[in-house]
């Protein structure tokens, strides 16, 4: 690799050397340059702004905006919203949790025992459901968990209690599961389908049982696989709104659906409203440096 | 080299399916089964889902003859094909300029355009509403389709970083020394060979901005993209047209992650 | 003691420096977003819609309606069209609030009328999103009956004109429930046999109107101290609700999911009629006696074609061939004469004097609005 020495750019550099700064200046910009004003502008700024209303208590739209002070934040602290905040956090955990123990027996047999030539094509017709719109997947839950719904269809034939579980938090454990799994699949995948398998059978050979082998090498290995699937669906599923919405019922309020409320719903408050949101990207980002901190580990220190 | 399930093979029990696999079935079927009887109620004469009272298309009838909904469509498809063909170009700009250069307050830049994939789809709606609000611009297809911009030129830089990552770098420094401007290495070198990881990335956004129901919510004023309409629909009941849109729109998706994994498989063979 | 080194040293270092201009960035966007007295939402600037009166006196273009989902359908959209050669684009709304947030957020600036409820009307005149109704070019106001001559919300209709009215009531499966409902109260008596299959209104002056009422306060209660002890009951009921829901009960009720629902009278009454075994009750205590209007928003842009569609509908004609199809009552008195003898008759729809004094109207509270809208977002989120 010839370090840019070469006859023709010899030949270029002697003249003009102040046209190539600037032109040299002006490339980064014309690639750079555009797309980051436009996420300054629709991004950061916005951003920036809804920090700044959520400390206008009680701001409704069209009232000027006077006074600043932490009242929105200090509502966000009382039990009801507390509860709003905690239900959010616990919904996404026990959807991470579900989508781990679901996910990680189906990546691991698509990444190590399916056969190679239909590896690729399982695993993109088990991803395909992402692909259609999640508001239909979710609704065509609301058939089957309606009291009139499949699931009490088929159970009533077999002779079993027929449940009512629409407006649960099972439904919403439920739908969100669905939505979610494969996001967790195809993570895992990616990350098992590098596992090398050499290991695994030098640790068979040395007389480790499969259980062994499986929590004393496959697991560290996949560790990082495990902690960006787990962090993708927690943050996705601790701003999900469709579920909460449409299976959850009364009892399921989550914080998505809250700060929806206070836009486009009955309540009009845009500073309490904006604080949720802030709130909202505070505990994203505690997950984010959580994984930073967790999911940096070389894989390599624990073989 | 052996793999390392035959040695495991070899000291396992044979013919009966592990237990993974009969999960994995078992998690198969949960993902479809819905689907399946979406398909099966678009068919049911009925209108309530408890009752079979025979086959028909009458809801596949009435779903072709529902204006507002092809009017729904049509706005989706507006934000949608605006926002990923302004977002193809200046994503996989940035994607480039990203790639090659380093400047300071690059890792600053690089968090910035992150920010759309981490931050929850209701605090970006909610901050887009409420800065729009703040500078007065009136709600449209036109604020749908620039709030949409901000996740398409994420995802699809994303999508074409990685690719970029795994270019031969000799071949720009090539195309330079042979004489060509920057600009026609962009043009000539770069852009071909990124083409196929372009498309996959316009196809996932595509697919994004067609789904989103949050933002479009808060920024698309009086225009009704498809998932607003949709969600007013199964809010006000259960109406079996919707059954027999999903199922059209699930074949569609499943067209389009077709095509986007032609693309990709096409992009890692070169 | 490490020497103070100026602001635009030479000598500071470069991540000082990095840092000073960063913390002035923020500074400088902060001092720019931060002009007081400044407003974010509301009604958006508009230049007065063009009356057009000088070169074309004929309405024409396209016409936008924000109304509630149960007031127009497709014939009566064909029927104008055909009159007047205006198209007619209807978007649906499913409570006032829900409507006034949207044109607060600048969703709305496209519509040209708008069906405000009755305490709503007189909210958003005091908010100045209503514009003054030139009544030389209404055809037909002075039709209206008594009562909605001058109505208490708008004096004068200055702002709006009275388009329907109705009642709340309690809409239930009479096969499963075989001691009819009487009252509010039958809800908290009966909720294991209801559990998790009743609908309240997602409506929070309905709602609390409601619940207020069956404690025997007044639906327009500002005391703070009965607001909330409504608000503890309601939240005492919230674990047998299966779900606040305005529309879209029907296919629940009809296919046996719910046993009863809280539903305005324009969407029960059908039902009732269309389905014996499902029977309207307006609650003894007192229920909620509501007007719907049609009134024009400030930032209207078709506002000629709003004047059309609104003589269109005060039409008696018309007026009563819509009540015939979707049941809602009429103000109109002309129209009433020519309305069928059934519908007449019919005590849901057009209940007696005496059913009627017992109800209440919601009234705007003024201030007390905060108080309803957190207990309301409390009572949702619990």
């Amino acid at each position: 690799m010839a370090q840019g020495v070469s006859p023709a750019g010899a030949l270029k550099s002697a003249p003009a050397n102040a046209g190539q700064k600037i032109r040299a200046i002006l490339r980064p910009l014309g690639l750079l340059g555009p797309p980051g004003v436009w996420l300054v502008l629709m991004m950061v700024l916005p951003t920036l702004l809804i920090g700044e209303l959520s400390l206008v208590p009680g701001l409704r739209p069209g009232q000027p905006i006077e006074g600043y002070g932490l009242l929105n934040y200090l509502r966000i602290l009382e039990p009801t919203y507390l509860r709003v905040l905690q239900r959010s956090a616990m919904f996404a955990t026990g959807t991470t949790v579900l989508c781990l123990v679901l996910g990680f027996p189906v990546a691991y047999w698509l990444a190590l025992k399916a056969p190679k030539r239909w590896r690729n094509f399982l695993l993109v017709l088990f991803i395909l459901p992402l692909w259609t719109s999640s508001l239909l997947r979710t609704y065509a839950w609301i058939t089957l968990l309606r009291p009139s719904g499949v699931i009490n269809l088929v159970l009533s034939s077999v002779g079993l209690p027929t449940q009512n579980l629409m407006n649960t938090h099972w439904a919403v454990y439920i739908g969100m599961t669905y939505s979610f799994l494969p996001y967790m699949v195809l993570i895992l995948y990616a990350s098992l389908e590098r596992l090398d398998l050499r290991l695994l059978e030098a640790a068979a050979d040395l007389g480790a049982n499969p259980r062994l082998v499986f929590w004393r090498i496959t697991v560290p290995q996949t560790l990082p696989g495990i902690a960006a699937g787990c962090l993708l669906v927690f943050v996705t599923s601790l701003g999900d709104f469709v579920v909460p919405t449409l299976l959850g019922g009364p009892t399921s309020m989550t914080i998505s659906r809250l700060i929806y409320n206070q836009f486009l719903g009955v309540a009009r408050n845009w500073g309490f409203g904006s604080a949720l949101s802030m709130v909202l990207i505070l505990m994203v980002s505690m997950a984010i440096a959580l994984l930073l901190k967790y999911g940096d580990r070389n894989p390599e220190i624990y073989s | 080299m052996k793999s390392a399930s035959s040695s495991k093979g070899g000291k396992a029990r044979l013919s009966p399916p592990s237990w993974e696999a009969m999960l994995t079935l078992a998690m198969y079927s949960f993902m479809y089964i819905p689907i399946i009887i979406l398909g099966v109620y678009s068919f049911n004469e009925s209108r309530f889902g408890s009752i079979w009272e025979g086959f028909s298309l009458t809801w596949y009838r009435k779903l072709l003859g529902d204006e507002r909904l092809f009017l729904a469509l049509g706005d989706s498809l507006k934000i949608a094909l605006c926002a990923v063909g302004v977002s193809a170009v200046l994503g996989t700009l940035m994607a480039i300029g990203l790639s090659k250069y380093r400047f300071p307050g690059k890792s600053l830049y690089l968090g910035i355009s992150y920010l759309p994939l981490i931050i929850p789809d209701i605090a970006i709606a909610v901050a887009t509403l409420v800065f729009l609000a703040s500078v007065a611009i009136p709600l449209s297809l036109w604020t749908a389709i620039a709030a949409h911009m901000v996740f398409c030129l994420a995802y699809i830089a994303i999508v074409v970083s990685s690719r970029l990552k795994g270019l031969d770098p000799n071949l720009e420094e090539a195309a330079l020394d042979l004489g060509a401007t920057p600009t026609q290495a962009l043009v000539k070198v770069f852009i071909p060979q990124l083409s196929p990881a372009i498309v996959s990335g316009c196809l996932l956004a595509f697919v994004l901005s067609m789904d989103d129901l949050l933002i479009s919510s808060f920024t698309a004023g009086d225009a009704t993209p498809l998932p607003i309409e949709i969600f007013s629909r199964v809010r006000t009941g259960i109406k079996p047209d919707i059954n027999a849109l999903s199922v059209l729109l699930i074949l569609a998706s499943g067209l389009i992650a077709g095509i986007s994994e032609y693309f990709r498989c096409k992009s890692e063979r070169i | 003691m490490p020497r103070r080194l100026h602001r635009n040293s030479p000598l500071l270092s470069r991540t000082s420096r990095r840092r000073f201009l960063q913390g002035s960035a923020a500074a400088l966007a902060g001092v720019g977003l931060s002009n007081c007295g400044r407003t974010v939402g509301g009604e958006a600037e508009t230049a007065p819609a063009e009356a057009d009166g000088a070169v074309a006196d004929k309405a024409s273009g396209e016409l936008r309606i924000y109304t509630w989902a149960d007031y127009t359908d497709d014939e009566l959209a064909k029927q104008f069209t055909e009159a007047t050669g205006i198209d007619v684009k209807i978007d649906v709304y499913d409570s006032n609030e829900t409507m006034l947030a949207k044109l607060q957020a600048g969703g709305g600036d496209s519509y040209s009328l708008i069906y405000p409820s009755d305490y709503m009307v007189t909210e958003m005149i005091g908010l100045g999103m209503l514009t003054e109704l030139d009544k030389s070019r209404l055809v037909g106001l002075d039709k209206m009956r008594e009562k909605w001559a001058s109505p208490v919300y708008d004096s004068e209709n200055s702002h709006s004109i009275p388009f329907s009215w109705g009642t709340t009531g309690l809409l239930y499966n009479s096969e499963v429930l075989t001691t009819p409902p009487t009252d509010w109260e039958y809800l908290w008596d009966n909720r294991e046999i209801l559990a998790r299959k009743m609908t309240m209104l997602d409506d929070v002056r309905e709602t609390m109107g409601a619940v207020l009422s069956s404690l025997g306060y007044s639906y327009n209660a500002t005391d703070p101290a009965e607001i909330e002890a409504a608000y503890e009951k309601l939240l005492d009921l919230k674990p047998s609700l299966a779900s606040f829901k305005s529309f879209g009960w029907q296919d629940e009720l009809l296919s046996g999911d719910l046993l009863l629902s809280m539903v305005y009278s324009v969407e029960g009454i059908p039902v009732s009629l269309e389905n014996p075994t499902f029977k309207y009750v307006i609650p003894e205590s007192g229920s909620s006696v509501w007007t719907d209007t049609i009134a024009i928003p400030t930032s209207a842009p078709n506002v000629d074609a709003a004047y059309e569609w609104m003589n269109f509908n005060l039409q008696p004609r018309v007026s009563a061939e819509t009540v015939e199809r979707l049941f809602f009552a009429t103000p109109n008195g002309e129209a009433m004469a020519m309305i069928s003898e059934d519908l007449l008759n019919n005590k849901n729809l057009f209940p007696p004097e005496d059913l009627l004094a017992k109800g209440e109207g919601i009234a705007p509270v003024g201030e007390a609005n905060a108080l309803y809208d957190e207990y309301w977002t409390k009572v949702t989120s619990a």
